[in-house]
């Protein structure tokens, strides 16, 4: 991703630091409006997947990189484990999958991700069980936890994290091995040789032929299960709606270089369902367009997304969903522009220009393999100051995620590199994906004051 | 439980007890290189082949400090160890280091260390985890190549199929006596702790491997056999613990409590002599059907395989040892066993086999607490056993 933004969208922002301020605790983050929609069109997938089964459909659970392109080919309904916790997570009921879950005998520190999708998974084969011997009704299934749709099979295709593929091994034994299992393996660019970089070397070069191989298998099995010859066709198709989608969202990303930024990372990660795993068709084109439509029209406007924007953050880690709405008030009301993330910048088909409707599944495979978790520590080190420079960012919030060691592996280091680098000053504060338990408000205003006064600390020498 | 206090013996503990000692005295001995390799499946043969010295790098006991800022403290202690290590300088005997297993926080530390020593090769051959697909064998011959490449050029030495079916040929022997020890204990011919096992077996990933195997047989050969234990005690299998041992004083408190230690699936323990390389045929694809035939004869769940259950071979082992029940012994934080726990403790539940899980941490042992949950749960299995079955 390129940034050309021309001077005008940039302009004067009050610097003054943050402690001769008084706080206001009013809101002061303004959200996209259109990414509202996004939430409406994501409420209508669930739903309709939880009717899948009357509908008569195959339904294919899976965990890990966006699969979702084949499965809508081959006509196939699909359920992300991830998208289902980060949902359960969102709205506050994430308690009975988790309860469930730890019934059957999950540890706490246990990826909570893992452990929410592993409770639903309990109470799904619970409902079945039930089903089967004719006690129907100790479900409750109007828990939400408890509606997904039995499995016909899983995929697992997860890259850089080992509990990602152990997860799914997992499910499938909770479900008594009585569905199969597909594992795709998608190594860890790991990034040691002289040549290796982000997208280039010879590691770059020759892993996604790998794992394209490996698609094709995949594509072998589906056809096995579904009994239907695969549509190809179907699939440049569905990519042709990615690729442009993709593209639109990173337009629309670049707009918010400008300063102050017209969006936030809170608004890419309302989009973050949309691009990961809602159908590809028109409507996911047009969602992305309203978006760039919207920043776009702000930035005519002079509308920003945070009033008085005076600091510039980069977002490193997995997003606590328990905390969304809490953590956008939270941060504007510092003043702080959450700018740009690892999560939302660094993933979710990212380098359009790899997908070749000739030969999806190259493109595919690459896109699975630059997961932001993927990369070896001097890839990472690469991709954060790449987007430090592109966003003109001033401090960086780690988000130190308790049960997810992947997202949290580099981050010490991280901190180490942009500081020695840039001069970028950062702070680490607790928290998890899916378990509020974890979370520590203290620790987020404690290191977020402290970073900014570092910053004016910083600004006042200059 | 003396049977092992011999000479020899001794040079294994001290060996076990400071590894890196060992590995800076025989580079200073040899002259040659050290590399380091990290748990669970390295092979550490190809290695060896090119005179090296393989060392799996070990669990410090000593606190951890400069790692803290490194790792955060939600990770298991082994990495967190490693990655403290790094920092502090103790792992500059290592002229290279090698790795093959895929494990989040395994990968984690590594970073650390290309971090704190930046100038010390650190290859990463990824062994595929998952083991039953049909393109693993294919992946696996040619991350051994990769790793045959890396190796040869570490040490700039050629790795022949003769220098490495002499290493092959080697850590099978010493594998097969390491086994003697255990089968003995099984059978209740030898009354040996689980700490000098752990000895045994510790010692055996630092060491000459040939230097090893010496030591093994002159203390073979000094057994008094047999010695049978007293009936009262109950019979446990120690399942769990990747990576690192167990403190040898948790497993003194759990033989302290009325227990008979009688098998294992322990990394530091039967997990990790349980399989050979095949000595027939080209030497670099035997170490890749090693890596997958491991998988068979002792299920990890650090791997993924559709056909292979470990808690079938949990409930197999209890039947063969003839034990009573089991203590899961759990590295804080290790998310491969505490996802796999569950599926463990069901199939002992289904089939009433007492199960005991025992969190380890890096900082310490909560002794006495640990003591009551032990002497808890050897008291039920006793109840247990007398139980008279009533008639129906
Ligand atoms: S630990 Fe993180 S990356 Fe790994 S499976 Fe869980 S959420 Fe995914
Ligand atoms: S398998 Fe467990 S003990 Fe080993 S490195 Fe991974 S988390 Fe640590």
């Amino acid at each position: 991703m390129t940034l050309d933004l021309s001077l005008s969208t940039k302009q004067s922002l009050d610097l003054s630091p943050t402690r001769t301020r008084t706080l206001e605790v009013v809101d002061k983050s303004n959200r996209l409006k259109s990414t509202s929609l996004g939430g409406k069109m994501v409420a209508e997938y669930w739903d309709n997947i939880f009717t899948a089964k009357e509908r008569g459909k195959h339904v294919v659970w899976y965990n890990g990189t966006a699969l979702n392109p084949i499965f809508q080919a081959a006509g196939l309904e699909w359920c992300h484990g991830e998208a289902f916790s980060a949902r359960l997570a969102a709205m506050h009921l994430e308690g009975p999958a988790q309860q469930a879950g730890e019934e059957y005998g999950y540890i706490a520190e246990l990826c909570s991700y893992a452990r929410t999708h592993l409770g639903c998974a309990v109470m799904t084969q619970k409902g079945i069980t039930e089903k089967q011997s004719g006690i129907v009704g100790m479900v409750d299934q109007e828990e939400l936890a408890s509606k997904l749709p039995s499995p016909d099979f899983f995929v697992n295709a997860y890259a850089g994290c080992s509990t990602g593929q152990q997860w799914d091994a997992m499910t499938y034994r909770v479900f008594g091995k009585d569905f199969p299992i597909f594992n795709v393996s998608l190594p860890m660019i790991w990034g040691n040789k002289k040549d290796s970089g982000y997208l280039r070397g010879t590691e770059w070069e020759k892993t996604p032929l790998y794992v394209e191989e490996q698609l094709k298998k995949l594509i072998e099995f589906i056809e096995y299960q579904t009994k239907k010859p695969f549509d190809w066709d179907a699939l440049s198709e569905n990519m042709s709606y990615i690729k442009r989608a993709s593209e639109l969202r990173l337009e629309a990303m670049a707009l918010c270089a400008a300063a102050p930024t017209p969006a936030t990372y809170w608004d890419w990660v309302a989009s973050i369902a949309p691009i990961n795993f809602l159908p590809a068709n028109q409507l996911l084109v047009d969602y992305f367009q309203a978006v760039k439509d919207e920043i776009q029209q702000r930035i005519i406007d002079n509308i920003s997304a945070v009033q008085n924007e005076r600091y510039r953050v980069y977002f490193d880690g997995i997003m606590n969903w328990n905390k969304l709405g809490f953590l956008t008030r939270k941060f504007a009301e510092f003043d702080v522009a959450v700018v740009a993330g690892r999560y939302t910048h660094d993933s979710f088909w990212q380098e359009p220009q790899l997908i070749d409707l000739d030969r999806p599944l190259l493109g595919m495979a690459q896109h699975y393999l630059i997961c932001p978790i993927n990369h070896g520590l001097k890839i990472m080190e690469e991709l954060l100051l790449k987007r430090c420079d592109e966003y003109a960012i001033d401090g960086i919030a780690f988000h130190s995620t308790r049960t997810c060691r992947a997202m949290t592996n580099p981050q010490h280091i991280l901190a180490r590199t942009a500081e020695r680098d840039r001069g970028i000053k950062s702070f680490s504060f607790e928290g998890d994906v899916a378990d509020a338990a974890f979370y520590k408000d203290e620790s987020l205003e404690s290191g977020l004051v402290a970073m900014l006064e570092s910053i004016d600390q910083q600004r006042a020498k200059v | 439980m003396h049977e092992l206090e011999s000479v020899a013996f001794s040079v294994l503990e001290t060996v076990a007890a400071d590894p890196i000692g060992y590995a800076v005295e025989w580079k200073r001995r040899t002259g040659r290189p050290v590399v380091g390799s990290f748990p669970m499946n390295f092979p550490s043969e190809i290695v060896h082949a090119t005179g090296a010295l393989p060392v799996i790098v070990q669990e410090s006991r000593t606190p951890i400090t400069e790692g803290r800022s490194l790792l955060p403290e939600f990770y298991c202690s082994y990495t967190r160890s490693v990655a403290d290590q790094a920092a502090v300088g103790e792992l500059d005997v290592f002229d290279a280091f090698v790795l093959a297993d895929h494990c989040v926080q395994l990968l984690g530390a590594a970073d650390v260390i290309r971090w704190a020593k930046p100038e010390t090769p650190m290859h990463f051959a990824q062994f595929i985890s998952s083991m039953d697909d049909p393109w693993s064998g294919a992946q696996v011959r040619d991350k051994v190549a990769s790793l045959r490449v890396e190796v040869e050029e570490i040490v700039g030495v050629t790795v022949t199929p003769e220098a490495l079916r002499v290493s092959i040929r080697a850590f099978n022997a010493n594998r097969h006596l390491l086994r003697r020890f255990y089968d003995l204990r099984k059978t209740g011919r030898l009354r040996v702790s689980a700490r000098q096992l752990q000895v045994l077996v510790k010692s055996s990933m630092v060491m000459e491997i040939t230097e090893h195997t010496q030591l093994l047989e002159s203390i073979l050969s000094g057994l008094e056999l047999p010695s049978e234990p007293p009936d009262s005690l109950v019979r446990l299998h120690l399942s769990g613990h990747f990576c690192a041992p167990p403190r040898p004083e948790l497993l003194d408190l759990i033989e302290e409590c009325g227990v008979l230690v009688v098998n294992d699936d322990l990394y530091h323990g039967t997990r990790y002599i349980s399989t050979d390389v095949p000595e027939d045929g080209d030497p670099f694809d035997a170490l890749a059907t090693w890596y997958l035939d491991r998988n068979v004869s002792a299920p990890c769940g650090t791997r993924v395989q559709r056909n292979v259950d470990w808690d079938s071979y949990l409930v197999d082992s209890l039947d063969d040892s003839g034990a009573d029940g089991v203590i899961t012994l759990m590295a804080k934080f290790c998310e491969p066993l505490m996802l796999y726990y569950p599926e463990l403790r069901k199939v002992l539940d289904a089939r009433d086999i007492p199960v005991l899980l025992i969190e380890t941490e890096h900082e310490g042992l909560a002794a006495e607490s640990i003591r009551t949950r032990v002497e808890t749960f050897v008291e039920r299995i006793r109840r247990q056993k007398l139980k008279v079955p009533t008639l129906a």
